[in-house]
Formats: structure tokens, sequence, C-alpha cells
């Protein structure tokens, strides 16, 4: 971990993500390893080009999450029972929920037959390890309903959902588009097909 | 015609046209730029491989292209040639080493698509095809034994979930998720954690909006379509816009990391704006079918 990494690419915390991207490529470019063949400096420049780098990826770690902030699902960092009157292998889901091993937890998860608020919970956060989005989003849904006034489900629930609020916010006024048209929308595509001679409607 | 959506995805017209840029929005001069990188590959795939790698000439790949040329910052040469299939007419084109790769990954693309159309149908289009293709495929592999490994893999398991009728859309998308993840991954390098989770995500999303696209003619042929269980609810469209947003949101979230400057306006419009062109088309066409 780098203490401070934004002062490693010489720019404030608050700068844009293009203004990072910007700083990154001019000093990865500054200190890369092929400028400085046969350099007495080579080694202090190769140092310098692995810091720009890792201070890069520790900036876009940071900001990546956005709501849960160091990306990782979840509320809290670990997890742990969530009763006494667990069936004994969840012990086993929570240890690699714990250490990121998402393919291990469901295959437990997929042995216990009570399937509790609290086994939805669990499985939406390993689903979502893997890259199983939208299971993890019905299951975490499927948590809340069962437990309303649960905040750590309703928490995941939030985190879930958040990234696809972003999106939607991020893209051009949010609300409609095509032209309005989809004559208009084929000529539009059509206009670049005609590069290798095909009608648009001849690629369908 | 391909009788499962591995062949279809991979066909040139039906997987292609999702991941396309939306005109309206995007600048002239990069309108321009987007189809001199299109035109790029396309005299590519003519040189490389004769008129026969024309045919499978895609967006997608053009997407490829901008956005490891931006990522890889990789040096672009500009001509100007006439176009073989508009003689009078003259093109930009802009050309790198990955123009070069996405070449030999179309090909790749083509060579199964045509190996599943011959397997399935037993059809002589797909087996001359794959014969014609043979040669040019397997010195491909030499170069890139990862990626067309990594492809072949995945359509297997794309089938293994078709044979099966899978109805868990993340369990059947995930296949061709990865199928992506190995196409986009150029580099082994600091990029590829990122790179994967990008296209695996992309990889979904194209999978699921082209069972979207071909549902009603699936269940009319008896196919298999993954989204047919969830057809039947009564919330069925609102639910794959849902399906289809969450996709991009994953993809956008990675791309944002990676350091892309050159043509980010080009790659925004097309991940932000582009790729839903064809699903509020869908959408439109189905609300005048009703009212009609």
């Amino acid at each position: 971990m780098i203490a401070d990494p934004y002062k490693v690419l010489g720019i404030s915390p608050s700068s844009s993500n293009d203004e990072i991207k910007k700083a990154y490529r001019e000093l990865s470019r500054k200190y890369h390893p092929d400028s400085y063949v046969d350099n007495p400096l080579s080694d202090l420049a190769e140092e310098k080009f692995k810091e720009v780098q890792e201070a890069y990826d520790q900036i876009m770690k940071q900001r990546e999450g956005g709501y849960s902030g160091d990306g990782n699902y979840g509320s809290q960092g670990t997890y742990t029972s969530g009763g006494t009157d667990e069936p004994i292998e969840m012990t086993a889901v929570y240890n690699y929920i714990n250490t990121g091993h998402y393919r291990e937890a469901i295959n437990v998860l997929s042995s216990i037959g009570n399937r509790t608020a609290r086994w939805y919970f669990c499985s939406a956060i390993a689903n979502a390890g893997i890259g199983n989005n939208y299971e993890a989003l019905n299951h975490a849904q499927t948590a809340v309903n069962m437990e309303p006034g649960n905040p750590e489900y309703t928490n995941l629930l939030n985190q879930l959902q958040f990234r696809g609020q972003t999106y939607q916010n991020t893209r051009y006024g949010g609300g409609s588009f095509g032209t309005g048209n989809l004559c208009c929308d084929l000529w539009c595509a059509d206009t670049l097909c005609e590069c290798m001679g095909g009608d648009l409607c001849r690629c369908f | 015609m391909p009788t499962s959506n591995a062949g279809a995805a991979c066909q040139g017209g039906t997987m292609f046209g999702y991941v396309n840029i939306y005109k309206p929005e995007l600048k002239m001069k990069d309108f321009y730029k987007y189809k001199a990188y299109y035109c790029g590959l396309c005299k590519t795939l003519k040189d490389k491989y004769g008129s026969f790698g024309q045919i499978t000439l895609t967006y997608d790949m053009t997407f490829l292209i901008i956005l490891l040329t931006s990522l890889y910052e990789s040096e672009t040469t500009h001509e100007i040639h006439r176009c073989i299939v508009h003689p009078v007419k003259k093109h930009d084109t802009l050309r790198n080493k990955i123009t070069e790769y996405a070449a030999d990954m179309n090909i790749v693309l083509t060579y199964y698509h045509l190996l599943d159309d011959w397997q399935d149908d037993k059809s002589i289009a797909g087996f001359t095809g794959t014969k014609l293709l043979n040669n040019k495929f397997n010195k491909i592999c030499k170069k890139y034994p990862r990626q067309c490994k990594g492809i072949g893999n995945s359509l297997n398991q794309l089938k293994e979930c078709e044979k099966s009728n899978l109805q868990n859309i993340d369990l059947v998308s995930r296949c061709f998720g990865e199928l992506m993840a190995e196409l986009f991954i150029y580099k082994e390098d600091v990029w590829e954690p990122t790179l994967r989770k990008f296209s695996f995500f992309l990889g979904k999303y194209i999978y699921i909006i082209d069972a979207y696209e071909d549902l009603a003619e699936d269940i009319k042929k008896n196919r298999y379509n993954p989204l047919k269980s969830i057809s039947e609810k009564e919330s069925y469209e609102k639910e794959c816009k849902n399906i289809l947003n969450i996709m991009m949101a994953e993809c956008t979230s990675e791309f944002e990391k990676l350091p892309c400057l050159l043509d980010a306006d080009i790659l925004r419009n097309i991940l932000y704006e582009g790729v839903w062109t064809k699903f509020e088309s869908l959408q439109k066409k189905k609300l005048e079918n009703i009212q009609n």
C-alpha cells in the first residue's frame, strides 16, 4: 500500500478520473524501462515505474466501489454466523467467503437444504464474487424479502443495485435513446456497413 | 442456419451489431475515425485471408480494435485505399498490430461457427467452409494457443448448457463471457484482471441480448433459449432490461478503471449508448406489433 498514491502521480485527490489517467500515462512513459536501456538510472526508473503503476491501481480500486468503497460486496470485511441455530456447514461458507473462495462457498451452500434468509444473503455474496451478478441480485432481494428489517441484507442489496443505477445515470439524458425512428437508426448502421458493400439488412 | 445460440452468437450478422456506435451522439470526426478502423479491419482481412475473410467482418471486432488500441496506444497507420467492394470510392483506413490480431480472432470465430454449423446440420456449406479454413485456423492456433483453446472450451460448455436446457441466465451467459474474455486478453499483463472482467460482462450482455432477440423465433421452432422461463413472467420486458443494465454496469465499471484516453469518446459512446440501440429498436417493434 502506498500512503499517498495521489502524491506519486503528482495530482490532488479531487482530480477527475481522466486527469488521473493523463498523469499516469505521462509518468509511465517517462519512467518506462525501454527509455533506460544501458542507463545507470535504469534501476531507479524501474522502481519509479512500478510505483506509478501501483499508485494508479490503488486509486482506481479506491474509486471503483462507490458505495462500498473497497469494491468488495458485503457490509463488513468478514462474515460470521448469523445465529446459533445455523447448520454447521455455514462455518465453512463464511470461511470460504472471507478468503475469496466463492466457488467453494457456492458448492457448500448448494448442499444445504434449509434455505434461510442468511443462506440467500451468503449465496448473494458468493455469486457476486464469481460474476453471477443477476443471481446475486435475486438472492439478495430474497434475503431482504424474508427479513425486511435486517440492515445487513438491505445494505448488500443496495450495494448490488448501486452500479446499475450509476450506469443509468451516466448515460446521456438517462431516458430514451435511438433517433426515435427505426428507419433512421437502420440507416445509420447501414452507412457504416457500406464499406464492405453489405446492405445491413443482408447482415441479419 | 445454426440450431444453437453458440453458433448464432458467432455468426457474422447475428451476434454482430450489438456492440456498435450510437451515431446521433457521436462527433463527426469520431464517426469517420470509427469508420476508418472498420475499413482497416476489412482491408486487413482481405489482405490476409482473401475475400473469404471479409464475409465475417464485424462491428464487435472494430470495438475490440479501438479498445485495445486505446489501452496500448499502439502506433496506427493511416492510409487511403480504394474499397474492394466500392471501387469508385476511396476510404480512409486505420491499421495497427491490433487490427492484425482482430483479423486473426475473426477467423477463429468463423472457424468455430462453421464447424458448429456443420456438426449441427451436417450442412455442406459449413463443411466446405471449415475445410477451407482449416489451414488458416491451425496457423492462428499456433500463434495464439490460449485464445483458440479458450474459445473452443467455452463454446463446448455453451453447448452443454443448451443440451440440458439450462435456464439459469448467469450460468449460460458466463460461457460466452469467458469466450469474450479470452478474445480481449491480447497480452497477459497488468491490465489482464480488469480487461477480463470487462469483457466477461460484455460477453454476458451480448449473449443475453442475442437470446432476447431470438426468443420468439426459438419458441416457434422449439429451439433452446435461456430466456424461455422468465419470458413467462409478466415482468419479462422489465426484467430483461434490468439484466442487460446490470451487465453493462459491471462492464463499464471495469472500463473506467482502464487508462483509456485515446478515442475514449467513441468507446463511451458504444458502451453507454450504442449497445442499447438494438434493444431499444426491438422494444419499439414489439410495441408497434401490439398496437397494430
